[in-house]
Parts: structure tokens; C-alpha cells; sequence
């Protein structure tokens, strides 16, 4: 070979080495337009896995008691939910690294370990009402939960195992999307859209008043739909993925799409609990309001409800338990990324495993105390919830790590301290309800 | 012509714009907290995380209030 050749041959593969595989397009818009489907993913799904089985429970019951008198809420969590998670997408491009390891890396050991433990126990046991919700759902579907609960623990198992980021995202988006149904079934149910509108835009509170049930479920709204695990999950999604610098307007675009669809998806689910209200039905819990819906609305409500709610908990459960293996996985150093294969990153597939498995076999136990569990997640979720975004709120003006580039602007901050405050005192009413509601005056 | 990937992608071609999956992209140099040590204690940190403490200790009495009410409270602590 002679020496000319070598060196274009040595060229061609020091180019091939270091250079990235692409896509060449022709016009500015489909560059856009191609480079925001490449980023779209953690915003999405960070969101709308937060409508999980638990989201249905509260936004179903706050439509079967309240009927649409709620909606407003939901529009004034539309901004907040995006403003929080916001600042974790900048901090998660800005260091590539999770919310866990900052935590554990600028506030030290005692603040890092605090916040991860609180993390995978408030984790934990929302797993269980995942799966609690899966076994509820088979079991109207006609499917003994003894067999459907494992079989869903394996499946969410293979799920992460495939060693590729991009197959677990491209699986999780279609079930996001699936969630579109929800639309569909709040239309077919025919509410009044006069008294939709009304009651998003205008807040108003249900006959009957300001009763300590109703501060409850406003409460539980809110703490549903801005829970403590997304901010971990997204961050280390986010570092996952290797998000660029440039990335940062496209993740926001992907992070403001999931918080519109989710409350979309969460205002359907309050008018499908509302038609039961019109309907004179008294409401249970969702599995039993899906079959009791039958009578006036067809069997395709009922299968299609139960599906929804089966969707939820799969969604809730695969987010849920990546939040706890990537934070633990950050802390102990370990490798940590849906991109390594099961034997490169054991530990951090084996956190995920066991968090699914073990909370599947505790709701196989017999009599297991699964109301109190639901109650505790409640509660350790209002606990954790400010602590989380404090760390946060912290982080984002640390302008000797980000630079003045990430680092939050003052409007930035009014509007999150502001946020801060307003969830510190629904957390502390939250917990004297639910632990000492005789320190509180009792409503009817 | 404005990229989606890193500008010192070798691979430009004037005549198009060459879009990169961040998973395929070379890696960028990110902001890195290992070098700095613990945050700076500024008031605002300190305030905050006394507010966080205060916080959580006052959530560590009413579940320990709970626990012993749960238990049987003494009456003598009873108003």
C-alpha cells in the first residue's frame, strides 16, 4: 500500500471513529423538527407516568364526589408542575448527571442519604399500590391476580433488560400515547362542555362548602400531580441520554408537551368519575365505577377503563422503580444507564428487579394492610415532596457550578420559592389531616 | 449554518444540516461538581435548610404524636 493511500485510509477511519452516525436534512424546519422527536421522551413520559394508578384513583374519585368543580386545579398545576420540572431537565443537561449524586455530591452525606432513603421507601410503597392496582384491574377483567401480578412484574422486567435506551423509551412513549384514550372516553361520555370550561377557568368549591374531605382531596390532587420521584427520574433520564447543551429548548418543548397532555389526560379522567356522580353511582374505587359505568355507557367503557387503569400502573411502575435504581445506582458509583447490558450494570438491574419483585409479592400476601400503605404514601410523599425541591430550587442557583448560563433568573425564583411555599403548607395541612385531624376543625 | 450536533462534527456539508441522536453524539464536557467540594454556605442555603429541618422535625413529632395517640395517649396529656 503506499504511503498516500495509508494516509487517507488512516483518515478515513480516525473520521469514522469520531464521527457521530447522522442524518443529513435539507431544510432548517426538518432539522428542527428531527432533532426535537430525537430529545422527546423524558418530559413525556415523566409526566404522563405520573398519571399512574394512584393518579387515577384520586383524579376518578375527586369527578365521582366533586363532578367537574375540581378542573381549576388542575390548570393552576399545569404551570407549577412545568416550572419544577423545568429546573431538572437544566440541571440534568447542564452536569449529566442525577438529581441523587448533586444531592449527595454539594449538600454532603448526611443530606444524600436522607434523600435517598426517603426516595426508594416512598418508592417502594407506591410500587405496591401499583401493583395493588394491577391486581384490581385483573381481577374484573377476569384474571386471577396470582398469575396476572407476576406475569406483569416479569414483563416490566424484560422492559429495561433489552440493554437500549432508545427500545425502553420507544416502548414507554406508545404507552404514554395510549393514553389518549382517556380523550375518547371522556367525550363518548357526553359531559357538559359549558360546565367544563366554567369550572377550569373559574375555581369554585362544590355545594357543601370547604369541608375538611374536600381540603383532603385538593390536597391529594395536588401532592398526585407533582410527585417526589419525578424529579429524580427525569434528571437521570435526561443524563441517560446524553442530552446536549443544545438540546435544552427541545427538552423544555418535550417537558411542556407532557405536563399539557398529562392534565389533558387528568381532567378526562375527572369527567369519567363525574359521569358516575350524574349517574347516581357511588363510587368505590376506579375498577368498580369501570363496571358500574357498563350500565348506561357499553362494556367497551368498562374493558377500556380497566386497560387504561392496567397502563397507568405499567407506566407508574417502570418510571417508579428507574428513579430508585438510577438515584442508588449515582450514589454507590455504580454503572447505571439502560444503555449497558444486564451483566455490565448488575447492580443497577438488580435495584430495579428487586424494587418490582417484591413489592408484586407483597400484594399477593393475604390481608396485606394495603389501604394503610396507600395512606402512607400519601403522607411520605407530602413529607418528601418540599425537601426534594428545596434541594433543587438550591442547586439551580448555584452559579458556581452552572455558570450563569443554567443558573435560575430572578422571575425563575419568585415563581419556584413561591412554589416551594405554597407545597410546604398543603404538606404540613396534609399530614395534620391525615395524622391528627382533631387538631384541625372538622368539616361535615 | 446552524447544527444540531457539535459544531466540530467533521461530517458538515454546506448544503445540509446534519441532525445527530444524542445517544450517537460525541460527549460534551459537562458542568462538573467534583472538584468544587460542598456547596457554599451563603444565608440563603443556611436559611433554607433550617426551614428543611425545622420542617421535618415538626413531620417527625406528628407521626410520633400519631404513633402514641394510635397507642393510647395519657390523659394527662390530653387538654
Amino acid at each position: 500500500m503506499l504511503v498516500g493511500d495509508l494516509k487517507e485510509a488512516t483518515i478515513e477511519i480516525a473520521q469514522q471513529a469520531v464521527a457521530p452516525r447522522g442524518r443529513a436534512v435539507h431544510s432548517l424546519w426538518a432539522c428542527n423538527l428531527l432533532t426535537f422527536l430525537m430529545v422527546l421522551g423524558p418530559g413525556l413520559i415523566v409526566m404522563e407516568a405520573d398519571n399512574d394508578a394512584g393518579a387515577v384513583s384520586t383524579y376518578v374519585q375527586a369527578g365521582a364526589q366533586y363532578g367537574t368543580h375540581l378542573l381549576w386545579i388542575l390548570l393552576l398545576l399545569l404551570p407549577m408542575t412545568y416550572f419544577v420540572q423545568e429546573m431538572v431537565v437544566r440541571l440534568g443537561i447542564a452536569t449529566g448527571q442525577g438529581h441523587a449524586a448533586m444531592i449527595y455530591q454539594r449538600f454532603g452525606r448526611w443530606w444524600g442519604r436522607f434523600s435517598l432513603f426517603d426516595l426508594l421507601l416512598i418508592n417502594f410503597l407506591t410500587l405496591v399500590t401499583e401493583f395493588a392496582a394491577i391486581a384490581l384491574a385483573l381481577n374484573k377483567l377476569g384474571v386471577d391476580p396470582r398469575i396476572g401480578v407476576p406475569l406483569s412484574a416479569v414483563a416490566l422486567m424484560f422492559l429495561v433488560g433489552t440493554g437500549s435506551y432508545l427500545r425502553w423509551e420507544r416502548i414507554v412513549v406508545a404507552l404514554c400515547l395510549l393514553d389518549i384514550a382517556w380523550i375518547a372516553i371522556a367525550f363518548f361520555l357526553r359531559p357538559p362542555v359549558g360546565e367544563i370550561i366554567r369550572n377550569s377557568l373559574v375555581p369554585s368549591v362544590p355545594a357543601g362548602g370547604i369541608t375538611a374531605s374536600f381540603v383532603f382531596l385538593v390536597i391529594a390532587i395536588v401532592g398526585t400531580t407533582i410527585a417526589p420521584w419525578q424529579l429524580f427520574f427525569q434528571q437521570s433520564c435526561v443524563a441517560d441520554k446524553r442530552l446536549r447543551f443544545s438540546d435544552l429548548r427541545w427538552a423544555r418543548l418535550d417537558t411542556l408537551i407532557g405536563a399539557v397532555f398529562t392534565i389533558v389526560v387528568a381532567g378526562c379522567m375527572m369527567i369519567a368519575g363525574s359521569a358516575s356522580k350524574v349517574h347516581g353511582i357511588a363510587f368505590l374505587d376506579p375498577a368498580q365505577m369501570a363496571v358500574d359505568l357498563r350500565a348506561f355507557a357499553g362494556a367497551g367503557i368498562k374493558t377500556a377503563i380497566l386497560f387504561l387503569m392496567l397502563n397507568a400502573a405499567v407506566l407508574g411502575t417502570t418510571a417508579i422503580s428507574l428513579s430508585s435504581a438510577w438515584a442508588y445506582g449515582e450514589v454507590r458509583g455504580w454503572p447505571h444507564s439502560l444503555q449497558l447490558p444486564l451483566r455490565d450494570a448488575p447492580g443497577f438491574y438488580s435495584v430495579y428487579f428487586v424494587c418490582v419483585a417484591l413489592a408484586a409479592a407483597v400484594v399477593l400476601i393475604p390481608d396485606a394492610p394495603l389501604q394503610l400503605i396507600i395512606v402512607s404514601v400519601q403522607v411520605l410523599a407530602g413529607v418528601m415532596l418540599p425537601s426534594a425541591i428545596i434541594f433543587l430550587q438550591l442547586l439551580l442557583n448555584d452559579r458556581t457550578l452552572l455558570g450563569d448560563e443554567f443558573t435560575n433568573k430572578s422571575w425563575n425564583n419568585w415563581i419556584n420559592w413561591t412554589i416551594i411555599v405554597v407545597f410546604f403548607v398543603l404538606s404540613l395541612v396534609l399530614a395534620l389531616q391525615v395524622i391528627a385531624p382533631e387538631l384541625l376543625l372538622q368539616g361535615k | 449554518m446552524p447544527m444540531a450536533s457539535l459544531i466540530n462534527s467533521p461530517l458538515r456539508n454546506a448544503d445540509a444540516y446534519w441532525v445527530v441522536h444524542p445517544l450517537d453524539d460525541l460527549l460534551e464536557e459537562k458542568r462538573d461538581p467534583s472538584g468544587l467540594g460542598p456547596m457554599p454556605m451563603t444565608l440563603g442555603v443556611r436559611l433554607s435548610l433550617f426551614a428543611l429541618r425545622a420542617y421535618l422535625i415538626l413531620m417527625a413529632v406528628l407521626v410520633a404524636y400519631h404513633f402514641v395517640d394510635l397507642a393510647g395517649l395519657p390523659t394527662v396529656f390530653r387538654g
